[in-house]
């Protein structure tokens, strides 16, 4: 059983690395169409975030006001970029099979480069989207400190997390199409669970406490702290939220490369 | 020994027919069912059937498999599952190395993006590198005959100019192993020849070909030999040209729903001089169409009809019996009718050949085979065209001619001069 996983992870990695110029070309390429399809580009990356920090700005500055530590629009900016990076991976990520279908029953390849490339390109904008960040931070006289050398550690485990839902989605959505509406919902609450627009610990008793074992609260919270406060991420959840992303990935992966062969007559 | 870089052995495929459960509300008996252990992998379910049967074969370098077969036979089953897109039920299948598939070879294009962008993609796709694409883009633009339009959204181009640029990118794979489907039906007789060039030239690097079309001749051309596929079993494995003749054997009549029951076709037998069944006949011999046929009640004076078409379609030549003013008074059972050509005018080719029964009114057929009978005409003889024409080289001013002479056979076709 050992020998068989062994054999599975170096084919997996191998094939990815056989493939690695494909997956950057599909990535292009859905770059690519959506500057020659959308007169705004690039600019949508930023504009979604804008608007929903505008939105929250007045609920929890006027109708609601929150103790944040922070500028509200910074400290919700900088939540929804990250979360949208995350929700924007598995909007895309979830129909990633099932829009190529021409290519998963015609052509032969690693399916994972499908899901792997809609993560590229939310990564991409999710660089896009950070430029306002930092126009913000320089509005609010907020600099960043030495914490921001922990920042690619902590994009690295959101982008591990973020990949292993990610594969279980565009797996779940090829076998059975109600994945992608179900999943709509859940992500709908989903953002409402996560320190996404006010601090999650605010609500605190059991639900709280429930609340903390949902991953992306340490990974968003993590990007405030280096970012904003010049502090490191609290280790605990942090350390959590990595290992559930790493092993996530393990097992969406593992998962995903064992179906691989019967998408072609399933799709 | 080395293994044989294509390897095919004993391999079973299933499939489900209709629907399979498509949403939640049939994951959970599916599970239960899994659950109970119920997981049968050998046995078929209700709804499945096997769409290939314990097919076995290997092709080695230098050789090139044609497979032929009707539609549903199983054929792109064979090839999806070379291919690695689809796994076997049970047993095993090898290809070794790189194999370039020239199926679908436009799948990945994107109508937005242009064709340099889409040369790139579906290069990777296909397992390219992207410097590789780069070296030999000019090669490639030049061969798919695209020129100034590369840089155009590939939605604005012609269905043939779309399929040349995926043909062209597959044709610079070097690959290991060919995998071929019917890609031969783009373009024009142009571009056709271009592909059946090159893969020519890679059969002749002994690059392993696996070809599957309806195109019989380009099979019978291409091939060193050839399987019959039927319902996901191998009927034939031989000689393209026995593997052709068995496929027409098996499925006697297109036509002609009951009069096809009154007289039918029952085989047709190219005969060389010698009256020897043949797939090859001589520029100037001469060959027996033997046509056999089946009555199942007295016909009267029917008529059989014979036509000649070569490869890449063109209708070379067509005779009947009724343009001939012949009766041939009541056939009934089973017998046979020659056509008796003495000097076959044909330049070397693939040729086929289409029969016919009409009524005696010419109106009517009780049977029709369209391109069934294969057979091809090789010469010494570099004439070009269709046809070889009898003819005499004249000088003014001199006493001498040319005659390319004789009738017997092709070795007095040689030009012979006359003083």
């Amino acid at each position: 059983m050992d020998g068989r996983l062994a054999a599975d992870l170096r084919e997996m990695v191998s094939e990815q690395r056989e493939y690695r110029e494909l997956l950057v070309r599909l990535t292009l390429r859905d770059l690519l169409l959506r500057y020659k399809q959308t007169v705004m580009g690039a600019g949508w990356a930023m504009f979604m975030p804008l608007v929903n920090t505008a939105v929250f700005s007045i609920i929890f500055t006027r109708v609601a006001p929150i103790d944040t530590g922070l500028p509200y629009p910074v400290f919700a900016y900088c939540g929804l970029m990250a979360w949208n990076f995350f929700a924007a991976s598995q909007r895309f990520a979830v129909v990633s099979l099932t829009s190529n279908t021409n290519l998963v029953t015609k052509v032969y390849c690693p399916r994972e480069v499908f899901p792997f490339s809609a993560i590229l390109v939310s990564l991409v904008d999710f660089a896009v989207a950070s430029l306002v960040l930092v126009a913000m931070m320089a509005w609010y006289h907020i600099a960043a400190g030495r914490a921001l050398l922990l920042l690619p550690l902590i994009v690295a485990v959101h982008v591990v997390f973020t990949a292993g839902v990610a594969l279980l989605l565009a797996m779940g959505n090829l076998f059975y199409r109600d994945v992608k509406y179900l999943f709509e919902i859940v992500l709908a609450v989903w953002m409402f669970a996560t320190s996404v627009v006010y601090p999650i610990d605010q609500i605190g008793g059991r639900l709280g406490a429930a609340l903390m074992l949902n991953p992306m609260t340490p990974i968003i919270d993590a990007y405030r702290s280096v970012l904003l406060r010049n502090e490191l991420p609290a280790a605990g959840p942090f350390a959590y939220a990595a290992a559930v992303a790493v092993a996530l990935l393990g097992v969406g992966w593992v998962a995903f490369h064992r179906a691989e062969f019967q998408f072609a007559e399933n799709i | 020994m080395r293994a044989a870089p294509v390897t095919f052995d004993a391999v079973w495929k299933k499939f489900r027919r209709g629907e399979r459960h498509d949403s939640l509300r049939d994951l959970i008996p599916s599970l239960a069912r899994r659950a109970l252990g119920r997981v049968p992998t050998d046995a078929l379910g209700g709804e499945e059937f096997w769409a290939v049967r314990d097919v076995s074969f290997t092709v080695c370098e230098g050789e090139a498999l044609g497979i032929i077969g009707p539609n549903g036979a199983g054929k792109s089953t064979v090839l999806k599952l070379l291919t690695r897109i689809l796994r076997p039920t049970r047993g095993r299948c090898e290809v070794r190395g790189r194999a370039g598939a020239l199926i679908e070879v436009a799948a990945g294009f994107h109508p937005d993006l242009t064709g340099r962008e889409n040369l790139f993609l579906q290069g990777a796709l296909m397992g390219m590198k992207q410097a590789e694409i780069a070296r030999k883009f000019d090669e490639i633009v030049e061969f798919a005959g695209i020129g100034e339009f590369i840089d155009t959204p590939v939605k604005r181009y012609s269905s043939g100019m779309n399929a040349r640029l995926g043909f062209a990118i597959a044709a610079h794979l070097d690959p290991d192993v060919l995998i071929i489907d019917e890609v031969l039906s783009v373009g024009d007789a142009r571009f056709q020849e271009r592909c059946l060039d090159r893969m020519r030239a890679l059969r002749a690097r002994g690059i392993p070909l696996v070809f599957v079309s309806h195109n019989l001749l380009a099979v019978l051309e291409l091939c060193t030999r050839a399987l019959l596929i039927d319902r996901g079993q191998v009927r034939f494995d031989g000689t393209p040209a026995g593997a052709i003749q068995e496929y027409r054997r098996a499925r006697p009549s297109q036509a002609v729903d009951d009069r096809a029951r009154e007289v039918h076709i029952a085989g047709v037998e190219v005969l060389n001089g010698h009256g020897r069944a043949a797939e090859e006949i001589e520029t100037g011999g001469s060959m027996t169409i033997r046509i056999h046929y089946a009555a199942s009640r007295p016909i009267e004076r029917p008529h059989f009809a014979v036509d000649v078409v070569r490869g890449d379609g063109v209708y070379c030549y067509g005779t009947n019996t009724r343009i001939d003013r012949l009766d041939l008074g009541v056939i009934d059972g089973d017998g046979h009718v020659d056509l008796v050509i003495p000097r076959v005018a044909l330049l070397p080719g693939c040729y086929s050949l289409s029969i016919g029964i009409q009524d005696t009114h010419g109106a009517c057929p009780y049977d029709i085979q369209h391109q069934a009978y294969p057979f091809s005409v090789t010469s010494d003889r570099r004439d070009l065209g269709i046809v070889w024409l009898e003819h005499t080289w004249r000088m003014q001013g001199s006493d001498l001619d040319c005659v390319p002479a004789a009738r017997r056979n092709t070795r007095d076709l040689t030009p012979e001069v006359i003083r």
